[in-house]
């Protein structure tokens, strides 16, 4: 007989203790990373207020950018009028630049024109725990008809979060928006002209802006991951403003392209 | 048998005096080999003819499927096919281990388009190498194509564009890859595979016999996180893998997917006639016993079999030797550089592009004469071929007959030549005609809970989702493991959660064919060109692309000039030369602590864990066909170093006092014992030759020792030229280990086995037909050393019978 039926599984290797000397072995590959330091988490506050167990929101409403007026969004390629009350801006802070399924958004910037004032929510997790009533509440802002608007988003920050919700078993409820990444008609007109087209570029370039004291985007990471740790909430401060910055230049530079006699011409 | 000889070629035959007749098929090319080189054979067995055994198509095929078959002129199934179609129907995991060239595919090819057709259900292709994977695919589009099956089949590898992905990962009913991409790029980005996952119902995994040892062990790993994956879906696919022959099908299978495997084991394919010869090359030296090469010996048989214009496969162990027998071949048969090669050779380290098209011209009939390393072991379709020879002997049974496999056509008898290499495995199994003939398939093993590896993927599989505390992974609880990564930094404990917190990619740092990562490039710097021409994997190039190295690329031999060790680049030039170039390795090793130990004769055995340093310390020059020895150079290249477990036996310096007259006769003892041991445990835990090393040394460490150019052992302190040895106490260690970093499960079983080894050492080195040693038994030996008492056979005895059990 020709095929042999296997009832039970062959049976398995011994499972093996963990091996008091894997620390050894593992010297002969790598370097094991310095165990962080404990220490003491700071006194400084954390931003924004409490909203759910991990979760941080923080509120603002801010005279500059202005409103776009209804425009045409042929400069993104798109063929659509839009009501600036639909417009979602929206900016992520990230634990890495990895990739896949391991690298997660610790911080969702949003702002939108509420009442024709430019309104930023931010929300930072401050627990692992808290990821799922982030998504949530970041999921409650958006309306089947939002626009989101983002610098890069399309291929970072929307995947990442699309990454994210698919993790928490969540409807992603960004599938199906339409989306202005405004990297890409920034490229289009002034790759070339510029040194880069990376949104600090961008906004200076178009909009004058110069930042103080910003924390480098590069940095917000090690921020965060400290807090976790048992470090100061101070750094989570300056990633916030960081964040806040983006959305502003975002609705800016959108703001430009929205009403095109006001872009000026190659500005280099 | 569209090569017609070349006529100049035939008139040298007839000069020669050999084979003036054309030989038409592989028994009557055997028969003539063994009326001229009787004395040479050493075996000789024909399997016979078989016929087929068939199945009628299932009437629970879908209509549109058996139509697709019918207008491929298949109306009815091999029996094996027809058994994996029921087994896979009534839900079982499937192995089916039967020979090269039996219709494997259509085994898994069946059940997966049917549930294609029927539910929109997906399945997962897994193949070793990128080659078979398209092959396969090209085989489903046919299929398809011939059916109007509506199926899409596509590979997904390194080379897929970046913009055609994402339609794959949408609408792709059978992705075929490999298992590098499912650990690098698929699990690690699983959520854009969502949909694939959701709804995927088969994975099938091909040439399971070639996932052992370490390789094996990690594809075990890549498994566990491929069904975590699942899980977490949802869903838990049906596996169908297939499988060369080997002793333990079911068992393997069942080791890699951790389920319970049904086996088919019985082929109903027919086959032609198949004869096999053993091949040893004649003495040359009577007194020393030393035989011609085997590399002369399988030129001349491949030589005969171009001529009679038979194809011709010579399948050889390393990529130098490929080189070199390719260089042989094509002086004779390529000699007109205006004719299109007859001559090819194939191998790893080629470009993928130079590759398809040597695999085009073999398909079309262009090539007489190919030259190949393992690489074309497995099912890349080369055509029909008559002829294989195997230039030393493959490590395994289930290799020899998987490369005998690739000759054979329906209507005529092929030939198969396993030519013994001086290596004491090669002559142990040539001189034992019945062993080979006898001797079950190997058992393929895995050791999947090796540390370091286990680490690795529990790493990879945190960072594609989180862990629960008590989780387990594998048969075991990650706990343990999840709280070394914590505190390396790159998990994070929250609750009952391990969560990844590092902003890194692991997989990309993990790879699965070898123990360091990163593939060394050859650049050609030949006058001013600047041109990546190999690739080089880690583990070869510092035996291969040493400064002075010669370097050949298809027959050209290039030199390496410079060596960038952390760039991972080497920079060669075209040459003239008449040499090639063999690196000298030293190794020394050190018990770092025993786990077990026990008496052995009047001795000890012990198994633990030791620190092994090795180092390429020079390279010889050896002169293209007379193999002489024509000079020496020097390497500086970083030690390898790892831990790895071993097991080593020992004698107390009194107990050597008593048996020997002085040092020197003890250390040739222990070197020519190690010889032997080694060679019988290669055998009883069926390790690739080169997974299982051997050494003798100091247990702490202080000295090694290696045979010297008279084969008589020299005790070493350390690497330099001349550090000449020593002081102390004298504790000669017999070790034999595991070479690979933490192990991967070799010494345990073979300190298990500890007192028959010691016993089959001493009746292998005591049954040896040699006067007073050989490299069959106890390694080569000088004329000068024949004395009997002081023979190494003879003090490989007094080591043996003081380690055997009382």
């Amino acid at each position: 007989m020709s095929v042999l039926a296997v009832p039970e599984p062959v049976p398995m290797r011994r499972s093996e203790p963990l091996p008091d000397n894997i620390r050894a072995l593992l010297g002969v590959r790598r370097h094991t990373a310095a165990a962080p330091r404990k220490v003491m988490a700071a006194p400084a506050t954390l931003p924004g207020r409490t909203i759910a167990p991990g979760l941080q929101l923080c509120e603002a409403i801010v005279a500059w950018p202005p409103a776009p007026p209804l425009f045409h969004a042929q400069f993104a390629k798109l063929d659509a009028w839009i009501e600036p009350e639909r417009l979602v801006l929206f900016d992520t802070e990230t634990t890495g630049l990895a990739g896949g399924t391991g690298t997660r958004a610790f911080m969702i910037g949003m702002a939108d024109w509420h009442e024709g004032q430019f309104r930023e929510r931010q929300l930072l997790i401050t627990t692992l725990a808290g990821e799922a009533a982030m998504l949530d509440c970041f999921a409650s802002w958006l309306r089947p008809d939002s626009v989101l608007v983002s610098y890069n988003g399309k291929s970072y920050d929307a995947p990442l979060l699309k990454t994210r919700f698919r993790l928490q078993r969540r409807a992603s409820p960004l599938d199906g928006l339409m989306h202005i990444d405004l990297l890409h008609p920034v490229r289009r007109r002034w790759r070339g002209a510029w040194e880069n087209c990376r949104l600090a570029t961008a906004e200076r370039q178009l909009l004058h802006v110069v930042r103080e004291d910003d924390l480098p985007g590069s940095e917000a990471p090690a921020a965060w991951l400290g807090f976790l740790r048992g470090g100061s909430a101070a750094p989570l401060h300056r990633v916030a403003h960081h964040n806040s910055q983006d959305l502003r230049s975002l609705g800016g530079i959108l703001h430009q392209f929205a009403s095109p006699q006001d872009v000026p011409l190659i500005n280099a | 048998m569209n090569a017609l000889p070349n006529p100049f070629a035939r008139r040298a035959v007839r000069q020669d005096g050999a084979l003036a007749a054309p030989v038409l098929g592989g028994d009557q090319l055997a028969s003539r080999l063994t009326k001229r080189y009787g004395d040479r054979i050493t075996g000789s067995f024909v399997q016979p003819a078989r016929e087929g055994r068939f199945a009628p198509l299932p009437g629970d095929m879908p209509p549109a499927l058996a139509q697709a078959l019918r207008s491929r002129g298949i109306e009815q199934l091999y029996d094996h096919q027809a058994q994996a179609w029921d087994a896979t129907a009534a839900g079982k995991h499937v192995v089916i281990a039967t020979p090269t060239a039996s219709g494997k595919s259509l085994c898994y090819t069946l059940p997966v388009i049917s549930a294609a057709i029927r539910q929109r259900a997906k399945a997962l292709f897994l193949f070793p190498t990128k080659a078979l994977a398209q092959d396969q695919v090209a085989e489903l589009l046919e299929l398809n194509q011939a059916g109007g099956l509506g199926v899409k089949a596509f590979t997904f590898d390194g080379d897929t564009p970046g913009d055609a992905r994402q339609a794959i990962r949408l609408h792709g009913d059978i992705v075929v890859s490999n298992p590098d991409m499912l650990h690098q790029a698929i699990l690690p980005h699983h959520t854009k595979w969502a949909q694939f996952f959701e709804n995927l119902r088969y994975v099938v995994i091909d040439e399971v016999h070639t996932y052992r040892g370490v390789f094996g062990s990690h594809v075990a790993n890549v498994l566990r996180r491929l069904q975590r994956i699942c899980a977490f879906y949802g869903v838990s696919p049906q596996f169908i893998l297939c499988s060369a022959t080997i002793g333990n099908p079911a068992e393997h299978a069942s080791a890699l997917i951790e389920q319970p495997v049904t086996a088919i084991t019985e082929s109903g394919a027919p086959v032609g006639e198949k004869h096999v010869l053993l091949w040893n090359p004649p003495v040359v030296n009577p007194d020393l016993g030393l035989r011609a090469s085997a590399r002369s010996q399988s030129n001349r048989i491949a030589r005969t079999a171009i001529r009679a214009g038979l194809k011709t496969l010579v399948f050889a162990q390393s990529r130098l030797m490929v080189e070199v027998l390719t260089k042989y071949l094509k002086d004779v048969f390529d000699s007109d550089p205006r004719k299109p090669p007859r001559i090819r050779a194939y191998r790893g380290g080629y470009l993928p592009t130079e590759r398809r098209a040597a695999e085009r011209e073999m398909r079309a009939g262009q090539v007489d004469g190919i030259v190949s390393t393992s690489a074309l072991e497995l099912g890349v379709d080369i055509g029909a071929l008559d002829v294989v020879v195997l230039n030393g002997y493959p490590g395994s049974v289930a290799a020899t007959w998987q490369r005998f496999g690739r000759a054979g056509r329906r209507q005529q008898a092929s030939l198969g030549v396993l030519v013994a290499s001086s290596d004491p495995l090669d002559q142990y199994l040539v001189r034992h005609p019945e062993f080979f003939q006898g001797a079950p398939p190997e058992h393929a093993r895995i050791a999947p809970d090796q540390p370091l590896i286990l680490l690795d993927h529990i790493r990879c599989a945190a960072f594609e989702l989180p862990f629960r505390n008590g989780e387990l992974y594998g048969p075991q609880d990650a706990t343990p493991w999840l709280q070394v990564l914590g505190e390396e930094g790159v998990l994070h404990q929250e609750g009952e959660r391990f969560e990844w917190i590092a902003d890194s990619y692991p997989a990309n740092a993990v790879s699965l064919r070898s123990v360091a990562d990163g593939n060394f490039v050859v650049v050609d710097r030949t006058e001013g060109r600047q041109t990546i021409v190999a690739e080089v994997d880690f583990s070869a190039a510092s035996l291969t692309l040493y400064e002075g190295a010669i370097h050949m690329i298809q027959s050209v031999p290039y030199q390496v000039e410079k060596l960038d060790w952390t760039g991972r680049k080497a920079y060669v030039t075209r040459t003239q030369v008449d040499y090639y170039t063999d690196a000298i390795d030293y190794t020394k090793l050190k018990v770092l602590e025993a786990f077990d130990g026990s008496p052995a004769g009047r001795g000890s055995a012990h198994h633990g864990e030791v620190h092994v340093a090795r180092r390429v310390a020079g390279y010889k020059k050896i002169r293209y066909y007379t193999h002489e020895n024509i000079g020496y150079g020097p390497v500086n290249l970083p030690d390898l170093e790892l831990h790895t477990t071993a097991v080593w036996w020992q004698l107390p310096q009194r107990v050597l006092e008593q048996a020997f007259d002085h040092r020197q006769e003890a250390l040739d003892g222990f070197l020519a014992a190690a010889h032997a041991l080694h060679i019988v445990a290669t055998v009883a835990v069926m390790a690739e030759a080169r997974d299982l090393q051997k050494a003798v040394g100091s247990g702490d460490g202080a000295w090694f020792a290696t045979p010297d150019a008279n084969g008589r052992a020299q005790m070493r302190a350390g690497f330099g030229e001349d550090e000449a040895v020593l002081q102390g106490p004298f504790v000669p260690t017999l070790y034999l280990y595991d070479a690979f970093p933490g192990g991967v499960g070799l010494s345990a079983p073979l300190y298990e086995r500890r007192e028959d080894l010691v016993r089959l050492a001493r009746e292998l080195v005591h049954r040896c037909d040699c006067h007073a040693g050989c490299p069959a038994c106890v390694g080569p030996v000088l004329a000068a050393d024949e004395q009997q008492e002081r023979s190494l056979k003879s003090l490989a005895t007094r080591v043996l019978d003081l380690i055997v059990a009382l």
